[in-house]
Protein backbone atom coordinates (compact mmCIF):
# COMPACT_ATOMS: atom_id res chain seq x y z
CA UNK A 1 0.00 0.00 0.00
CA UNK A 2 1.26 3.30 -1.07
CA UNK A 3 -0.40 6.94 0.08
CA UNK A 4 -0.11 8.87 -3.36
CA UNK A 5 -2.07 12.41 -1.58
CA UNK A 6 -3.33 11.78 1.80
CA UNK A 7 -5.91 14.85 1.22
CA UNK A 8 -6.66 15.09 -2.55
CA UNK A 9 -9.80 16.76 -1.98
CA UNK A 10 -11.84 18.51 0.43
CA UNK A 11 -15.74 16.88 0.85
CA UNK A 12 -18.53 18.44 2.56
CA UNK A 13 -20.62 16.52 4.55
CA UNK A 14 -23.38 16.71 2.10
CA UNK A 15 -21.26 14.84 -0.23
CA UNK A 16 -20.34 12.71 2.00
CA UNK A 17 -23.79 11.64 3.37
CA UNK A 18 -24.87 11.18 -0.51
CA UNK A 19 -22.17 8.68 -0.91
CA UNK A 20 -23.26 6.59 2.40
CA UNK A 21 -26.93 6.86 1.38
CA UNK A 22 -26.24 5.74 -2.19
CA UNK A 23 -24.15 2.71 -0.36
CA UNK A 24 -27.01 2.00 2.07
CA UNK A 25 -29.22 1.39 -0.75
CA UNK A 26 -27.32 -0.75 -3.08
CA UNK A 27 -26.72 -3.06 0.15
CA UNK A 28 -30.61 -3.01 0.48
CA UNK A 29 -31.56 -3.87 -2.56
CA UNK A 30 -28.58 -6.65 -2.99
CA UNK A 31 -29.86 -8.20 0.40
CA UNK A 32 -33.53 -8.07 -1.18
CA UNK A 33 -32.76 -9.60 -4.18
CA UNK A 34 -31.05 -12.48 -2.25
CA UNK A 35 -33.54 -13.05 -0.29
CA UNK A 36 -35.86 -13.18 -3.43
CA UNK A 37 -33.62 -15.53 -5.08
CA UNK A 38 -33.55 -18.13 -1.30
CA UNK A 39 -37.05 -17.61 -1.46
CA UNK A 40 -37.67 -18.99 -4.61
CA UNK A 41 -35.41 -21.57 -4.73
CA UNK A 42 -36.69 -22.57 -1.11
CA UNK A 43 -40.15 -22.94 -3.08
CA UNK A 44 -39.21 -25.07 -6.03
CA UNK A 45 -37.16 -27.05 -3.92
CA UNK A 46 -40.26 -27.85 -1.58
CA UNK A 47 -40.95 -31.36 -1.26
CA UNK A 48 -38.32 -32.28 -2.56
CA UNK A 49 -35.82 -33.13 0.65
CA UNK A 50 -33.72 -31.97 1.85
CA UNK A 51 -32.80 -28.53 1.01
CA UNK A 52 -28.83 -27.52 0.24
CA UNK A 53 -27.41 -24.96 2.91
CA UNK A 54 -28.20 -21.76 2.14
CA UNK A 55 -25.07 -20.64 0.49
CA UNK A 56 -25.57 -21.95 -3.08
CA UNK A 57 -28.84 -20.32 -3.44
CA UNK A 58 -27.68 -17.23 -5.52
CA UNK A 59 -26.97 -17.80 -9.38
CA UNK A 60 -23.73 -18.02 -10.32
CA UNK A 61 -24.16 -14.87 -12.74
CA UNK A 62 -24.77 -12.67 -9.67
CA UNK A 63 -21.56 -13.60 -6.65
CA UNK A 64 -22.14 -12.59 -3.29
CA UNK A 65 -20.32 -9.51 -2.99
CA UNK A 66 -21.18 -9.40 0.66
CA UNK A 67 -20.51 -6.01 2.97
CA UNK A 68 -17.91 -6.15 5.20
CA UNK A 69 -19.13 -5.71 8.94
CA UNK A 70 -16.77 -2.69 9.27
CA UNK A 71 -18.11 -1.02 6.21
CA UNK A 72 -21.70 -1.82 7.62
CA UNK A 73 -20.72 -0.32 11.04
CA UNK A 74 -19.52 3.24 9.75
CA UNK A 75 -21.65 3.75 7.70
CA UNK A 76 -24.42 3.41 9.63
CA UNK A 77 -23.15 5.30 12.14
CA UNK A 78 -22.00 8.30 9.67
CA UNK A 79 -25.28 8.40 8.52
CA UNK A 80 -26.83 9.10 11.79
CA UNK A 81 -24.59 11.37 12.81
CA UNK A 82 -24.67 13.32 9.18
CA UNK A 83 -28.45 12.97 9.62
CA UNK A 84 -28.58 14.28 13.43
CA UNK A 85 -30.82 17.02 14.00
CA UNK A 86 -27.97 19.11 14.97
CA UNK A 87 -26.53 19.20 11.70
CA UNK A 88 -27.93 20.70 8.95
CA UNK A 89 -26.98 18.25 6.21
CA UNK A 90 -30.33 16.46 5.87
CA UNK A 91 -32.16 19.91 5.15
CA UNK A 92 -29.70 20.70 2.44
CA UNK A 93 -30.18 19.93 -1.23
CA UNK A 94 -27.37 19.51 -4.24
CA UNK A 95 -28.94 22.99 -6.02
CA UNK A 96 -29.11 25.03 -2.50
CA UNK A 97 -25.47 24.32 -1.96
CA UNK A 98 -24.19 25.09 -5.18
CA UNK A 99 -25.89 28.09 -5.22
CA UNK A 100 -24.64 28.94 -1.54
CA UNK A 101 -21.02 28.46 -2.73
CA UNK A 102 -21.89 31.04 -5.82
CA UNK A 103 -23.17 33.92 -3.66
CA UNK A 104 -20.25 32.87 -1.32
CA UNK A 105 -17.50 33.29 -4.47
CA UNK A 106 -18.17 37.57 -4.29
CA UNK A 107 -17.07 37.62 -0.46
CA UNK A 108 -13.04 37.33 0.28
CA UNK A 109 -13.80 33.67 2.21
CA UNK A 110 -11.22 31.46 2.32
CA UNK A 111 -11.85 27.68 0.91
CA UNK A 112 -11.62 26.26 4.22
CA UNK A 113 -14.19 29.16 5.66
CA UNK A 114 -16.28 28.27 2.89
CA UNK A 115 -16.44 24.42 3.06
CA UNK A 116 -17.36 24.91 7.12
CA UNK A 117 -20.23 27.46 5.79
CA UNK A 118 -21.78 24.92 4.00
CA UNK A 119 -20.95 21.88 6.41
CA UNK A 120 -22.59 23.39 9.19
CA UNK A 121 -24.78 26.25 7.61
CA UNK A 122 -24.16 28.99 10.46
CA UNK A 123 -27.78 30.69 10.61
CA UNK A 124 -26.95 33.06 13.94
CA UNK A 125 -24.26 35.40 13.95
CA UNK A 126 -22.59 33.49 16.73
CA UNK A 127 -21.89 30.48 14.94
CA UNK A 128 -20.27 32.44 11.51
CA UNK A 129 -18.02 34.09 14.38
CA UNK A 130 -16.71 30.68 15.30
CA UNK A 131 -15.97 30.01 11.71
CA UNK A 132 -14.75 32.90 10.31
CA UNK A 133 -11.78 34.56 11.55
CA UNK A 134 -11.84 38.51 12.16
CA UNK A 135 -15.65 38.42 10.73
CA UNK A 136 -16.14 41.86 12.08
CA UNK A 137 -12.99 43.52 10.70
CA UNK A 138 -13.56 41.68 7.52
CA UNK A 139 -17.60 41.48 6.64
CA UNK A 140 -18.90 44.21 8.94
CA UNK A 141 -21.93 44.72 6.98
CA UNK A 142 -22.42 41.63 5.18
CA UNK A 143 -22.51 39.74 8.22
CA UNK A 144 -26.92 39.29 7.48
CA UNK A 145 -26.45 39.19 4.39
CA UNK A 146 -24.19 35.78 4.48
CA UNK A 147 -26.30 34.64 7.13
CA UNK A 148 -29.30 35.44 4.83
CA UNK A 149 -27.65 33.51 2.18
CA UNK A 150 -27.34 30.25 4.05
CA UNK A 151 -30.47 30.40 5.05
CA UNK A 152 -31.96 30.17 1.51
CA UNK A 153 -29.80 27.57 0.92
CA UNK A 154 -31.43 25.27 3.09
CA UNK A 155 -35.50 24.89 2.55
CA UNK A 156 -35.62 27.28 -0.33
CA UNK A 157 -34.31 25.40 -3.23
CA UNK A 158 -36.46 22.35 -2.72
CA UNK A 159 -39.55 23.83 -3.94
CA UNK A 160 -38.35 25.50 -7.50
CA UNK A 161 -36.62 21.84 -8.83
CA UNK A 162 -39.76 19.96 -10.83
CA UNK A 163 -40.49 23.41 -12.49
CA UNK A 164 -36.49 24.10 -13.54
CA UNK A 165 -36.82 20.65 -14.50
CA UNK A 166 -39.73 20.74 -16.70
CA UNK A 167 -38.75 23.96 -18.29
CA UNK A 168 -35.63 22.49 -19.63
CA UNK A 169 -36.97 18.89 -20.68
CA UNK A 170 -39.42 21.05 -22.20
CA UNK A 171 -36.74 23.17 -23.93
CA UNK A 172 -34.96 20.32 -25.10
CA UNK A 173 -37.53 18.35 -26.63
CA UNK A 174 -37.96 21.55 -28.54
CA UNK A 175 -34.42 22.16 -29.57
CA UNK A 176 -34.37 18.28 -31.01
CA UNK A 177 -37.74 19.30 -32.92
CA UNK A 178 -35.91 22.04 -34.50
CA UNK A 179 -32.80 19.91 -35.55
CA UNK A 180 -35.12 17.27 -37.15
CA UNK A 181 -36.39 20.20 -39.33
CA UNK A 182 -33.04 22.34 -39.96
CA UNK A 183 -31.35 21.62 -42.90
CA UNK A 184 -28.01 20.71 -43.40
CA UNK A 185 -26.39 23.98 -44.09
CA UNK A 186 -28.46 26.17 -41.51
CA UNK A 187 -27.52 23.57 -38.86
CA UNK A 188 -23.41 23.90 -39.25
CA UNK A 189 -24.10 27.26 -39.07
CA UNK A 190 -26.02 26.97 -35.74
CA UNK A 191 -23.32 24.86 -34.52
CA UNK A 192 -20.86 26.95 -34.97
CA UNK A 193 -21.92 29.08 -31.99
CA UNK A 194 -23.24 26.86 -29.97
CA UNK A 195 -19.33 26.18 -28.46
CA UNK A 196 -20.24 23.31 -25.83
CA UNK A 197 -22.22 21.45 -28.50
CA UNK A 198 -20.12 21.54 -31.47
CA UNK A 199 -19.00 18.06 -31.45
CA UNK A 200 -21.71 16.32 -30.96
CA UNK A 201 -23.93 18.60 -33.97
CA UNK A 202 -20.20 18.16 -36.12
CA UNK A 203 -21.05 14.46 -36.42
CA UNK A 204 -24.88 14.10 -36.63
CA UNK A 205 -24.69 16.18 -39.24
CA UNK A 206 -22.05 14.51 -41.14
CA UNK A 207 -23.96 11.88 -40.89
CA UNK A 208 -26.57 13.55 -42.22
CA UNK A 209 -24.87 14.75 -45.06
CA UNK A 210 -23.55 11.41 -46.30
CA UNK A 211 -26.86 9.58 -45.94
CA UNK A 212 -28.23 12.55 -48.68
CA UNK A 213 -25.15 11.32 -50.68
CA UNK A 214 -26.15 8.23 -50.99
CA UNK A 215 -29.58 8.91 -51.90
CA UNK A 216 -28.86 11.18 -54.63
CA UNK B 1 -14.01 17.39 8.51
CA UNK B 2 -13.94 14.77 5.56
CA UNK B 3 -11.56 14.86 2.80
CA UNK B 4 -10.43 12.38 -0.26
CA UNK B 5 -7.53 10.47 0.21
CA UNK B 6 -5.66 8.70 -2.98
CA UNK B 7 -3.98 5.69 -2.01
CA UNK B 8 -2.54 2.76 -4.60
CA UNK B 9 -2.66 -0.64 -3.19
CA UNK B 10 -2.80 -3.96 -4.65
CA UNK B 11 -5.93 -5.82 -4.40
CA UNK B 12 -6.21 -10.10 -4.70
CA UNK B 13 -9.58 -10.96 -6.23
CA UNK B 14 -11.17 -14.21 -5.36
CA UNK B 15 -12.70 -16.36 -7.84
CA UNK B 16 -15.88 -17.10 -6.20
CA UNK B 17 -15.92 -13.10 -7.49
CA UNK B 18 -15.12 -13.80 -10.94
CA UNK B 19 -19.06 -13.50 -11.78
CA UNK B 20 -19.00 -10.01 -10.97
CA UNK B 21 -17.85 -6.69 -12.77
CA UNK B 22 -14.29 -6.38 -11.57
CA UNK B 23 -14.51 -3.00 -10.58
CA UNK B 24 -17.77 -4.12 -7.93
CA UNK B 25 -15.61 -7.11 -7.07
CA UNK B 26 -12.40 -4.59 -6.04
CA UNK B 27 -14.66 -1.70 -4.63
CA UNK B 28 -15.80 -4.58 -2.28
CA UNK B 29 -12.50 -6.12 -1.12
CA UNK B 30 -11.19 -2.34 -0.80
CA UNK B 31 -14.22 -1.27 1.57
CA UNK B 32 -13.46 -4.95 3.61
CA UNK B 33 -9.48 -3.58 3.92
CA UNK B 34 -9.87 -0.01 5.01
CA UNK B 35 -13.13 0.43 6.23
CA UNK B 36 -13.76 1.74 9.34
CA UNK B 37 -9.59 1.97 10.12
CA UNK B 38 -6.97 4.15 10.59
CA UNK B 39 -4.42 4.90 8.50
CA UNK B 40 -1.38 6.76 9.70
CA UNK B 41 -0.95 10.18 9.14
CA UNK B 42 -3.78 9.72 6.54
CA UNK B 43 -7.32 9.72 8.64
CA UNK B 44 -10.09 7.44 9.57
CA UNK B 45 -11.25 5.53 6.49
CA UNK B 46 -14.97 5.28 5.47
CA UNK B 47 -15.47 4.08 2.44
CA UNK B 48 -14.13 4.20 -1.10
CA UNK B 49 -15.11 6.97 -3.86
CA UNK B 50 -13.60 5.75 -6.99
CA UNK B 51 -11.31 3.49 -8.80
CA UNK B 52 -9.26 5.81 -10.80
CA UNK B 53 -6.84 3.28 -12.32
CA UNK B 54 -6.49 -0.68 -12.33
CA UNK B 55 -4.26 -2.43 -13.96
CA UNK B 56 -4.70 -5.71 -15.55
CA UNK B 57 -5.95 -8.73 -12.81
CA UNK B 58 -3.16 -11.25 -13.27
CA UNK B 59 -2.77 -14.99 -11.59
CA UNK B 60 -0.05 -15.63 -9.61
CA UNK B 61 2.13 -18.91 -8.91
CA UNK B 62 0.60 -20.76 -5.78
CA UNK B 63 -2.93 -19.15 -5.75
CA UNK B 64 -6.21 -18.82 -8.05
CA UNK B 65 -6.79 -14.99 -6.69
CA UNK B 66 -6.56 -11.97 -9.69
CA UNK B 67 -4.23 -9.35 -8.25
CA UNK B 68 -4.77 -6.30 -9.33
CA UNK B 69 -2.83 -3.03 -9.24
CA UNK B 70 -4.95 -0.51 -8.39
CA UNK B 71 -5.06 3.52 -7.27
CA UNK B 72 -8.21 4.58 -5.59
CA UNK B 73 -9.67 7.48 -3.85
CA UNK B 74 -11.10 6.96 -0.35
CA UNK B 75 -13.28 9.09 1.39
CA UNK B 76 -11.52 9.94 4.87
CA UNK B 77 -12.19 11.44 8.28
CA UNK B 78 -9.62 13.86 9.03
CA UNK B 79 -10.47 17.41 10.47
CA UNK B 80 -8.21 20.37 9.31
CA UNK B 81 -6.49 22.09 12.35
CA UNK B 82 -8.83 24.86 13.59
CA UNK B 83 -11.97 23.54 11.86
CA UNK B 84 -15.14 23.85 13.75
CA UNK B 85 -16.85 20.67 13.97
CA UNK B 86 -20.11 19.71 16.45
CA UNK B 87 -20.40 16.51 18.78
CA UNK B 88 -21.91 15.16 21.50
CA UNK B 89 -19.69 14.87 25.11
CA UNK B 90 -19.80 11.32 26.04
CA UNK B 91 -17.56 11.05 29.09
CA UNK B 92 -16.01 13.35 31.35
CA UNK B 93 -13.20 12.78 33.90
CA UNK B 94 -10.52 14.96 36.07
CA UNK B 95 -8.61 15.92 32.91
CA UNK B 96 -10.65 15.99 29.79
CA UNK B 97 -13.98 15.76 28.62
CA UNK B 98 -14.15 12.95 25.46
CA UNK B 99 -16.62 13.55 22.71
CA UNK B 100 -18.22 11.24 20.35
CA UNK B 101 -19.45 11.69 16.38
CA UNK B 102 -21.22 8.72 16.48
CA UNK B 103 -18.38 6.62 13.97
CA UNK B 104 -15.38 8.22 15.80
CA UNK B 105 -14.72 8.56 19.82
CA UNK B 106 -11.62 9.50 20.15
CA UNK B 107 -12.14 13.62 20.46
CA UNK B 108 -10.80 14.94 23.39
CA UNK B 109 -10.90 18.29 25.35
CA UNK B 110 -8.27 18.82 27.73
CA UNK B 111 -8.99 20.62 31.11
CA UNK B 112 -6.63 23.43 29.18
CA UNK B 113 -8.92 24.08 26.54
CA UNK B 114 -11.94 24.61 28.41
CA UNK B 115 -13.33 27.93 28.63
CA UNK B 116 -11.61 29.37 32.18
CA UNK B 117 -12.68 29.60 35.08
CA UNK B 118 -13.74 26.09 34.60
CA UNK B 119 -13.34 23.38 37.47
CA UNK B 120 -14.84 19.10 37.51
CA UNK B 121 -17.59 18.24 39.66
CA UNK B 122 -16.89 14.85 41.31
CA UNK B 123 -19.87 14.59 42.46
CA UNK B 124 -21.91 15.03 39.16
CA UNK B 125 -18.82 13.73 36.75
CA UNK B 126 -18.91 16.95 34.78
CA UNK B 127 -16.58 19.87 34.17
CA UNK B 128 -18.67 23.50 34.62
CA UNK B 129 -17.79 26.81 33.99
CA UNK B 130 -18.94 30.25 35.94
CA UNK B 131 -18.61 33.08 33.52
CA UNK B 132 -17.54 36.76 34.31
CA UNK B 133 -16.05 35.18 37.48
CA UNK B 134 -12.76 36.46 39.74
CA UNK B 135 -12.38 33.14 41.22
CA UNK B 136 -9.58 31.20 39.81
CA UNK B 137 -8.88 27.99 42.74
CA UNK B 138 -10.50 24.64 41.97
CA UNK B 139 -11.52 24.65 46.04
CA UNK B 140 -13.19 28.40 45.50
CA UNK B 141 -15.14 27.29 42.31
CA UNK B 142 -16.67 24.49 44.42
CA UNK B 143 -17.66 26.27 47.14
CA UNK B 144 -19.76 28.08 44.42
CA UNK B 145 -23.49 28.03 44.62
CA UNK B 146 -24.52 25.15 41.66
CA UNK B 147 -26.85 27.33 40.21
CA UNK B 148 -24.62 29.81 38.80
CA UNK B 149 -22.56 26.89 37.12
CA UNK B 150 -22.70 26.15 33.40
CA UNK B 151 -22.19 22.20 33.91
CA UNK B 152 -21.12 20.39 29.96
CA UNK B 153 -23.29 17.14 30.62
CA UNK B 154 -22.30 13.74 29.07
CA UNK B 155 -24.79 13.69 25.92
CA UNK B 156 -24.90 17.39 25.36
CA UNK B 157 -23.88 18.95 22.01
CA UNK B 158 -20.99 20.56 21.88
CA UNK B 159 -19.31 23.07 19.49
CA UNK B 160 -15.85 22.55 19.37
CA UNK B 161 -12.49 24.06 17.28
CA UNK B 162 -9.63 21.49 16.20
CA UNK B 163 -6.48 22.38 17.86
CA UNK B 164 -4.43 19.13 16.77
CA UNK B 165 -4.30 15.71 15.80
CA UNK B 166 -1.86 12.65 16.02
CA UNK B 167 -1.65 8.85 15.14
CA UNK B 168 -0.37 6.35 16.81
CA UNK B 169 1.17 3.01 15.83
CA UNK B 170 1.24 0.81 18.18
CA UNK B 171 2.09 -2.41 16.34
CA UNK B 172 4.28 -4.68 18.59
CA UNK B 173 8.35 -4.78 18.14
CA UNK B 174 10.02 -7.65 18.17
CA UNK B 175 9.98 -9.84 21.07
CA UNK B 176 13.19 -8.75 24.02
CA UNK B 177 12.13 -11.63 26.51
CA UNK B 178 15.33 -13.15 25.22
CA UNK B 179 17.31 -10.22 26.87
CA UNK B 180 15.63 -11.50 30.41
CA UNK B 181 14.29 -8.02 30.49
CA UNK B 182 10.64 -8.15 31.42
CA UNK B 183 8.54 -5.71 28.83
CA UNK B 184 6.69 -2.96 30.39
CA UNK B 185 3.34 -3.07 28.30
CA UNK B 186 1.84 0.57 27.62
CA UNK B 187 -1.52 0.84 27.96
CA UNK B 188 -3.37 0.67 24.86
CA UNK B 189 -3.55 4.22 22.69
CA UNK B 190 -6.14 4.86 20.36
CA UNK B 191 -4.45 4.55 16.85
CA UNK B 192 -5.88 8.54 15.87
CA UNK B 193 -6.78 11.43 18.89
CA UNK B 194 -8.39 14.40 18.27
CA UNK B 195 -7.22 17.36 20.38
CA UNK B 196 -10.20 20.27 20.68
CA UNK B 197 -11.00 22.97 22.60
CA UNK B 198 -13.87 24.49 23.62
CA UNK B 199 -11.91 28.36 25.28
CA UNK B 200 -13.46 30.49 23.12
CA UNK B 201 -16.54 32.84 22.49
CA UNK B 202 -19.32 31.11 20.65
CA UNK B 203 -17.57 27.09 21.25
CA UNK B 204 -18.73 24.62 24.00
CA UNK B 205 -22.31 23.71 24.82
CA UNK B 206 -24.61 24.56 21.67
CA UNK B 207 -27.74 25.76 23.83
CA UNK B 208 -25.44 28.14 25.97
CA UNK B 209 -25.09 30.22 22.47
CA UNK B 210 -28.08 29.29 21.09
CA UNK B 211 -30.66 30.74 24.59
CA UNK B 212 -27.89 33.49 24.67
CA UNK B 213 -29.78 34.61 20.96
CA UNK B 214 -32.71 33.41 21.86
CA UNK B 215 -34.92 36.46 21.90
CA UNK B 216 -33.94 37.17 18.51
CA UNK B 217 -35.12 33.52 17.46
CA UNK B 218 -38.21 34.18 19.46
CA UNK B 219 -39.55 36.57 17.02
CA UNK B 220 -38.69 35.27 14.35
CA UNK B 221 -40.83 31.97 15.34
CA UNK B 222 -43.78 33.94 16.22
CA UNK B 223 -43.41 35.89 12.42
CA UNK B 224 -43.20 32.30 10.50
CA UNK B 225 -46.10 31.17 12.63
Amino acid sequence: MEVLNPRAALLSNYEVLTLLKELEADHLSRSKAALKVKKDESATDHGISIAPPSNNTLPPNTPNLEPSENLRTIEVEAISYLSSDYLPTCKQTEQGISKLVKDLASYSLTKAEKLQIVNLAPTLPVELYVIVEELEDRFQDNIDEILQKVEASLSGASGSVPHINGTSAAASTAASTVVTVMEEDTWDEDGAYEEEDFDDTGAGAGIEGDLEMDDD
Amino acid sequence: MFCLAEIKDTVAVHPSNFGAPAEDALVSELNKKYANRVLHDVGLCICVFDIKQAGEGKVRYGDGFLWYKVVFRMVVFRPITSEVIIGKVKSSDEDSIRLTLGFFDDLYIPAAYLPQPSAFDPNERAHFWIPDSELTTKTELLETPTSERMYIDSGEVVRIRVESDEFYDDEPGPPKATEGVQVKREPKRAPYIVTCSIAEQGLGPVAWWNNAQEAGQEDDDMDQG
